[in-house]
């Protein structure tokens, strides 16, 4: 199977209330691309746009180095994966998978139906209709008719979305594994964080039609550009504050009541305003003042509000400025928290992400 | 407030009241269409049936409606599933005035439709009139004529079913069938044309209903060759009801069955086909 690759060029499009402004990027055949971002951020009108549903005003597509600017969606040979898969439901799942056989070009060296069926562990499927798959074998049957029509790009359009927790992070795991082997570059396309995480290599943060940030998953999800970025991939404190010195690679920054310290290569300058970002993940919380050399940042707090949140109990605090802290079921009863009036707060300086302002 | 308060209780007590009364209109209702149809056959003689049955005029008169509204049938899909196609699938200016005009044949007296017809396909039609001299199709008095009438009055049922039937067709299944490789025919062929069907079905079902049993706006554009409803409008004329009504019963009986199979053959077999988690 020959690498694929797809490159994006200065992308630009208006559709009604909806616009799409330089978007550019190129994904090659082992990669995943996640375009992450709120609903209205233009996410499904790239994909379609992509996918050749709609005519871009500017900019360019290559698939492999050929430019489908201009073809139509039959030509460009992309899978597109929708919510659910969007399998015929008129059609058995081999007619399904051979549908789009029937206008491939002839002679291609294209891998046998039946083998396909094997691989994606569908074989036994071939006769059955797809009301009655599960999500899963939905999600397989769906990638073999996209293989079978030799697709050289996987789009997917939240396909997991509308699915339970539990099925959703079973078939997130398949696919992750599919793609993995797949040497076809997939752009995949959700609102969902969790999703991003496990799936990307690379994330693109698309808000109002843009790319506003791309980045590994640790990049986005640790250094996000903005105070936007930063609350939407869960950052939850976001607080303002002025620098006031900086030394041996560490920036002491006024907030509220209280000082931030920040580690990194690149530091503002002494006046300069910030934001200082922290992960509520990376807030440690203790009934005393820790005395550990590498932890930077200690605040003394007031505890506001404690929430139960899944697997994790959110924390509420107060050192002046609003801090939220996400802590195990453990530490949690450890330290009384329900019950607990004051804290500790402790946040090593390089968890601590600055802004400028 | 006090009688609302006596008033909410009351019903509570007595929950089927509602559904007894609405049973009760519902029956009525039933009644009024099936006893008129009952009792036509309830009067007949098999004698009678027989007699009737064996005139050759009463034979090619049935053969004739059938023949003709299979005929208004083909047409309805072939002219009817486009519009629909684009009813179900498009959005474009005067789209309210196009939905309009589809159903502006039901709110037309059938005997009005034919005499509109023969300004178009009379005679002296501006249809008619070169037709003929060209090809020398006639649309009076013959059976192309009757086709014409039929299918002026039934075809808003083929569009208005189709639409429905094309409407319920996941848009994004076209979608994924193009990026499968699927041309703009290929995918209406082997996708949204199967998965509408039951709704083309049904309207065609409807279509050839109409047709067999339109009288008014045939019998103004074509009275020879009869139709069944013209012969039995005719024997009613010249030999009251005896002759007439047993035609009547033996012609009813033969579409009413047609209109049953198809019923039960479009019938809804299952539960609607959408992606079930959506």
């Amino acid at each position: 199977m020959t690498a694929h690759r797809v490159t994006v060029e200065n992308l630009s499009l208006r559709a009604g209330a909806f616009a799409l402004r330089d978007i550019a990027f190129t994904v090659a055949a082992d990669e995943v691309l996640v375009i992450l971002g709120p609903s209205g951020a233009g996410k499904t009108l790239l994909l379609e746009t992509i996918a050749g549903f709609n005519r871009s005003d500017r900019g360019r597509i290559l698939i492999d180095d050929e430019d489908v600017t201009a073809a139509p969606p039959e030509a460009r040979r992309i899978g597109f994966m929708f919510q659910d898969y969007a399998l015929f439901p008129h059609l058995t799942v081999a007619q399904n998978v051979a549908f789009g056989r029937r206008f491939a070009a002839r002679g291609t060296d294209a891998e046998p139906l039946e083998s396909l069926l094997e691989r994606l562990g569908v074989r036994h499927l071939a006769d059955r209709k797809p009301r009655r798959l599960s999500g899963g074998e939905k999600q397989r049957v769906a990638l073999a008719r996209a293989l079978a029509a030799s697709s050289r790009l996987f789009l997917f359009d939240e396909p997991l979305a509308a699915l339970d927790a539990r099925s959703r992070e079973q078939l997130r795991r398949e696919l992750k594994e599919f793609l993995r082997r797949a040497s076809v570059p997939a752009i995949y396309v959700t609102h969902d964080q969790a999703e991003a995480l496990a799936l990307a290599d690379t994330i693109a943060v698309m808000r109002q039609g843009s790319f506003v940030q791309v980045g590994t998953p640790s990049a986005i999800f640790n250094t996000p550009a903005d105070a936007a970025i930063a609350a939407f991939v869960g950052v939850e404190t976001v607080v303002e504050g002025e620098v006031v010195a900086v030394a041996d690679g560490v920036a002491r920054i006024a907030v509220d009541g209280a000082f931030v310290h920040a580690a990194g290569a690149v530091l503002p300058a002494v006046g300069a305003r910030v934001l200082a970002c922290i992960r509520p993940e990376d807030v440690a919380l203790a009934a005393l003042p820790q005395r550990d050399s590498s932890v930077r940042n200690h605040f003394p707090a007031r505890v506001v509000a404690t929430e139960s949140a899944g697997l994790l109990f959110k924390i509420t605090l107060d050192c002046g400025f609003p801090l939220v802290a996400y802590v195990s079921k453990q530490s949690y009863l450890e330290l009384d928290l329900a019950n607990r009036s004051e804290a500790v707060a402790s946040v090593k300086a390089t968890a601590v992400h600055l802004i400028a302002r | 407030m006090t009688a609302s308060a006596s008033g909410a209780p009351r019903a509570l007590r007595h929950p089927r009241g509602l559904a007894l009364a609405f049973a009760f209109a519902a029956a009525l209702l039933l009644a009024f269409i099936v006893l008129p149809l009952a009792q036509l056959y309830a009067s007949q003689s098999e004698a009678s049936l027989a007699r009737v049955a064996a005139m050759a005029e009463v034979r090619s008169a049935i053969l004739l409606s059938l023949t003709a509204a299979l005929a208004t049938t083909a047409c309805a899909a072939l002219l009817g599933v486009p519009l629909a196609y684009l009813l179900a699938r498009t959005t474009f200016p005067g789209k309210p005035v196009v939905e309009a005009i589809v159903d502006l044949p039901l709110a037309v007296p059938h005997t009005v439709v034919g005499i509109a017809l023969l300004f178009v396909f009379g005679r002296t039609g501006i249809v008619g009139a070169p037709l003929e001299e060209w090809t020398g199709i006639r649309f009076w008095g013959t059976a192309a004529g009757i086709v014409i009438a039929m299918l002026y009055v039934s075809v808003p049922y083929a569009v208005n079913a189709a639409r429905v039937g094309l409407e319920g067709v996941d848009d994004r299944l076209e979608k994924v069938a193009r990026t499968l490789g699927a041309g703009r025919w290929a995918v209406f062929l082997r996708v949204t044309l199967p998965l509408g069907a039951r709704g083309i079905l049904t309207g065609l079902a409807l279509t050839f209903a109409r047709s067999v049993s339109e009288f008014g706006a045939v019998i103004v554009l074509t009275y020879y060759p009869m139709t069944a409803p013209v012969k039995i409008y005719d024997l009613f004329l010249q030999s009251g009801l005896g002759d007439s009504s047993a035609m009547a019963a033996l012609y009813l009986a033969i579409t009413l069955s047609l209109f049953v199979a198809s019923r039960y053959l479009f019938r809804e077999r299952r539960e609607p086909e959408s992606m079930a988690a959506r």
